[in-house]
Parts: structure tokens; sequence; C-alpha cells
């Protein structure tokens, strides 16, 4: 989902394409975060204020995240300010510590109220959930999110290896993460699973979504890999299309919120 | 080195089970031995070997001491083998190579899940628990996303529409039907199996198997032993297993399991036996697009024309070279995780002993294969059983 910008002389901001009152289905203020830091010059910032302005607890810090996903560094005496309003879904980065007037953003997609709400209390439910079987821990999300929102790369004998490993064929130890996947991909095959179908961590959502579904894409340099599609509403995959990537909210759980990257239709 | 012969082999009725683990467990071993032509008890069976995944996580941990002290086998050395839904599977070669080593002369394999009682949430968790979780599970699939997957890239890659998969679901229900232990007992037409509710498209609620409850066990026993207890064993003339990649981005196809291959050239070599000597091959068909892969990775079609021998009923019961899942298959008769594999060698022992009921018995049956697979390929172990030692 492309972000809406704005400019003044204190700071950029943005908000989703659903305008200040909504980040859609699996937004909110650290996703439409990180599109801002991708689409500006790379920097050092303060992050301190716009954590504390996130609904959920994320499962890997904030700052980690921003790394792995930008080339931006965060730093305590960073040279910008990255802030978020606490009563809208507008984001900015600014050289000041706050904003004295947050500006009014309008949405360029319709938001449906009903779905809007219902969605709101879907991952409120979702969240206070625990797992009855399989999950990844948090400390499984620490450890592979620079492959995993990042998409960082291993590189074994000339190969590029995504995502990470081990050990190789002839036992030695594949070299850490040195590479970073393009931002695209094309499509190999893909699937909608039905609500019924669909894993239980996205059971409560996926049914006001229609289901959700799943593409196999292959990158460039030769890895593939699965990813839920994002802002699907409109077009429906096909094999050979090209989609790229956004780290969108994938689940909660735990009282966590879990990110990743999602596919979108080019 | 020591030959094997099946000499025993039961079951529940798959389905809805109203028995628990232990009152399944102890059905399929009394079936089991009350098969056995001659005297035969648990208390002779020396190692036992039990598939499960322990579905819901009853039980997690000592399954199988559990089950065995239930089913008159207190004290004998068990333990519980765990691959996902090839989990009895891999039992059956586990017992198999313990008697071909020498370690043991009667060895009990066979498989245990409950699956329907637990809540809709909870089970709903543990089908998923068998796939790649790190990556598969948090990009929104199951298996029936990943079967999906790797169906609509063959439709892709062949010439085959998704009504070859409608195909294989008639056939499985039709020799499903007359089975008086399979799950789902319902002659199915093409338009009916055509039509049905979405799960992950392009499968239909008719490409996916049920979930099952059910336990089955077969006892095995080395060659020197085996016309003690019967005058008429199956001869378990080969087994082989392989593995592959959890997760299906990480496998160099998308629609070949590589894990069916190996396991079943191992077990093709060890038996001596080609493809086209096998008249009936139990395959595993967790979903239809599953059983179209297995006819071309076991051989019994070309590279993508695993579509046309569905579409043009090569696999149907007497009616070509060989009758693909004369049970049902896990689409018709059921698909209990951990007792499918045993469940299979049970359907074979019985048709190569030409005791199956009519209409159901494969004619003049002398040679069995059965291909039990985990997942969505990740562990596959086949066997290949015959009259002829």
């Amino acid at each position: 989902m492309p972000i809406s910008k704005s400019s003044s002389e204190q700071a950029v901001f943005a908000s989703s394409t659903y305008g200040q009152q909504w980040a859609g289905p699996d937004g909110d203020r650290l996703t439409i975060a990180l599109q801002l830091l991708q689409s500006e010059m790379p920097s050092t910032i303060q992050i301190d204020s716009f954590v504390d302005s996130l609904e959920f607890t994320p499962s890997t810090p904030v700052a980690s995240i921003i790394e792995s996903t930008t080339d931006w560094t965060v730093s305590s005496d960073g040279e910008f300010h990255l802030l978020a309003s606490t009563t809208s879904f507008i984001v900015a980065i600014s050289k000041h510590e706050s904003i004295r007037q947050w500006p009014d953003l309008p949405s360029t997609k319709p938001v449906d109220e009903q779905q809007k709400t219902a969605l709101e209390e879907a991952w409120m439910n979702e969240i206070m959930g625990v797992s009855q079987g399989a999950y990844v821990s948090q400390s499984q999300h620490m450890l592979a999110m620079p492959s995993r929102l990042g998409l960082h790369a291993q590189e074994d004998a000339s190969k590029i290896v995504w995502p990470p490993r081990q050990l190789n064929e002839q036992g030695q130890r594949i070299a850490p993460a040195s590479n970073r996947l393009d931002n695209a991909a094309k499509i190999l095959t893909w699937t909608r699973l039905s609500a019924v179908g669909a894993p239980s961590e996205f059971s409560l959502r996926a049914p006001l979504l229609g289901g959700v579904s799943t593409v196999l894409v292959e990158f460039s340099s030769g890895p593939k890999g699965v990813f839920m599609l994002a802002d699907d509403e409109e077009g429906q995959a096909s094999i050979d299309q090209r989609v790229t990537f956004e780290v969108r909210r994938l689940y909660g759980q735990d009282n966590l919120i879990h990110y990743g990257l999602k596919a979108l239709l080019n | 080195m020591v030959d094997v012969a099946m000499v025993g082999a039961g079951q529940t009725k798959f389905g809805n089970h109203p028995l628990g683990l232990k009152g399944m467990w102890s059905e399929a071993v009394e079936k089991a031995f009350s098969s056995v032509d001659n005297d035969c008890s648990p208390s002779m069976v020396e190692e036992a070997f039990i598939g499960s995944i322990a579905f819901g996580g009853s039980q997690l941990g000592n399954t199988a001491a559990l089950l065995t002290e239930h089913s008159g086998m207190d004290g004998v050395s068990v333990r519980r083998v765990e691959n996902a839904c090839a989990s009895s599977g891999f039992a059956l070669r586990d017992a198999w190579m313990t008697i071909k080593s020498g370690q043991a002369d009667i060895v009990v394999a066979g498989g245990i899940e409950k699956m329907n009682d637990l809540s809709a949430e909870r089970k709903r968790y543990w089908l998923g628990v068998s796939g790649d979780t790190e990556w598969e599970r948090l990009a929104g699939l199951t298996f029936p996303g990943t079967y999906a997957l790797t169906a609509r890239r063959y439709f892709h890659e062949f010439e085959s529409t998704h009504d070859d998969l409608v195909h294989v679901s008639v056939k499985n229900h039709m020799h499903g039907f007359d089975n008086e232990v399979a799950h789902l007992r319902k002659d199915v037409s093409f338009e009916k199996a055509n039509s049905g509710a979405m799960v992950a498209d392009p499968l239909t609620l008719y490409d996916c198997c049920p979930t099952s409850d059910g336990a089955s066990a077969v006892i095995l026993v080395a060659d020197h032993l085996a016309h003690q207890f019967t005058d008429t064993p199956i001869w378990v003339k080969g087994s082989g297993a392989g593995s592959d990649k959890l997760a299906l981005h990480d496998r160099p196809s998308l629609t070949q399991l590589r894990a069916t291959q190996l396991a079943s050239q191992k077990a093709y070599s060890i038996a001596n036996v080609q493809p086209n000597q096998i008249d009936l091959a139990e395959v595993h068909d967790c979903f239809t697009i599953a059983e179209v892969l297995a006819t071309e990775d076991l051989g019994f079609a070309g590279r993508g024309e695993g579509g046309r021998f569905a579409r043009d009923g090569l696999g149907r019961r007497n009616e070509g070279d060989v009758t693909i899942n004369a049970s049902g298959g896990l689409k018709s008769k059921g698909h209990p995780l951990g007792a499918t594999g045993t469940g299979q060698a049970v359907e074979v022992f019985k048709q190569l002993r030409h005791q199956v009921e009519s209409p159901r018995q494969v004619r003049d049956a002398e040679v069995g294969l059965t291909h039990n697979v985990g997942g969505s390929g990740a562990t596959c172990a086949v066997h290949i059983f015959g009259r002829e030692r």
C-alpha cells in the first residue's frame, strides 16, 4: 500500500492511503513509519516517543526492525526524531522533538467502517490468545529478523541462500548473511485459502478478509519463498506476475505483535 | 540376511471413533493377532514401534509405553515413532530393519491418532504442526495451502486441469464405498466432486482427505518363524525411505516429491521389483494432487502424465495395470495421521492373501506397494510386499 506523504517546514508526514483514521487491515504506525523511512534519505534517528505510541508491543525491538528493514540507524542522539500522533495514524520524521500541529491527511482509498471495526476487534482478541500448538518463539523471531524483514541472504559456493541455513553438504558452516535479495520477485504459484483452510494464527481475521492469499515466489538471484499477499482486494495473483514486499503485521499472540514481509501485486 | 514376513494385520474403522487412545490401539492389536492363522499372542512380541503425532497433546510423552501396557505387551521394548503423517510407515520400516538386523524375531509396528475429540481451534493448531512453522505457516499456509500451490504449478507446467483431480476423488470414493473400515463410504459423482466448497484454491473439499481417528497394527516375524504362524505369510520384499526439504519453497521442483523418488528407488531395488510388476498400490493421497504426483514419482506414469493417468482411469480397480488405492485411500478410507502407514499395510496384507470381500478384491494380486508421506513431502516410506518370498 503506498503511503500518502506531505511536508512542512517542521517535518515529513505520512499516513496510509486510508488516511489518518486507519492504517489498513494489517498496518499500524510502525508499518507506515517503515515506508516513510524507506522513502527518505537515510540518516540517524531517535525513536523513544514513537515506540510509546504503538498500540501493541512488537515481538522484536523497534530499533532492530527499523535497522533490518531500512538503511537508517537508530541512535539516542540521532539527527532526526521519529514521531507519531497518538490520536491518528500519522507518522512524521522531524528534526524537532515534537510536532506542534499534526496535519490533516485525507484518505485516497475508502474506509469500510464496519470492516475496520471488526478487524480492530479481531487484532485485539488475537493478541491476547496463546499458542495451543506449533508456535514461533520471540527469540526465533529475533534470530530470523534480518532475513524475515530485510531479506538478508547468505552466500555459499557462489549460490545465494535464503531463508538462512546452517551447514552445507560438505558440513561447513554457511557464513552469516552478506547479501540482500531484491525487493521484488516473480510468482511461481499461488493459492487463496478460505477462512476454514487458514492457520489458526489468522482464524479471527481470515473470515473478515474473505480468506488469505499466499504466493510462492522466485527471486532473480535464485532463492524461493512464500509470503502472504496484502492489499489484494481488487486483484488476483497470477503465475509469472511480479510482486514487491512491504513490512506488515503478521499476527498477534502472547500479547506481542509479530511483523513480516508481505507481497504486493504490481 | 533374514527375510521378513507379515503374518498378522488389523485396524480399527477409521473415522470419528468413539474409543480413546487405549481402546483404539487395543482393538487394532486384537484384530492383528486374531488375523494370525496359528497361535500368536502379544506376550511373544520382542520389540514394538508405534507411529503417532500424539495429536492434540494427549499423552505426548511415553505414548508407546502406555499403549503397549494396555495391549498385552507390558514390558516390551517400545518407542513412539514420529514423522508426521508418515509416522507408522517409518514404524514399519524400523520394525523391518530390526528383524533384518537380527535384533528380534517378532515385532509389532503400528500407528494411532485421535483427532476428533478436540475443539475446532485446537485441531486447527495441530493440523499445522508438521509443516514448516517458521516460514510456511507464518505465510498463511497449512497443508491444503501447500498442496494447492503444488496443484496450480502442476497445471501450469503440464497438460492437466482440476478435472484430473476430480477423477482421483471419484475413483477413491468408489473404491472406499465398499470398505467397511473406511471413514467416508459414499459414492461421489464427477459433478458432485467438481462442485465442492473451495478450501485452498484450486483445491476443494473433495480434493482433501478427512480428519480421522484410527489405529492400525501389523505383526512382522523373521523368515524362520513365518510358517509357524501361517501358511500364507506376506513377505516384506523391500523397504525404502527418503527425506526432502521441509518447506516447499526450498525444493528444486514444486511438482515432484524427491522423498518419494528416493524411497521408492531403494524399495524397488531391495525387492528386485519394477513398477510394472506392482498389482496394487496404496498411495498417500492426502490431497488428490498428491496421488497424481505419486503415480509419477513411483514410476506408474511418466513425468507430467499423472493427470492423464487419472483422467483415463488407469488406477481404477482391475481396470489398468495397477490398482491405486483399492481401500479408498486417505480420501475415502480416511487419514488418522500416525495410523495411516500401517493402515495401508493392513489393506495390502488382506489383498495379497485374497481375503478382501467382493467386490473390493484386486484380481490375482501378487505384489503390493505402500507409500506413506510426511507432511508436504519432507519424509516418505515405501514398502513392497509379495506373496512370493
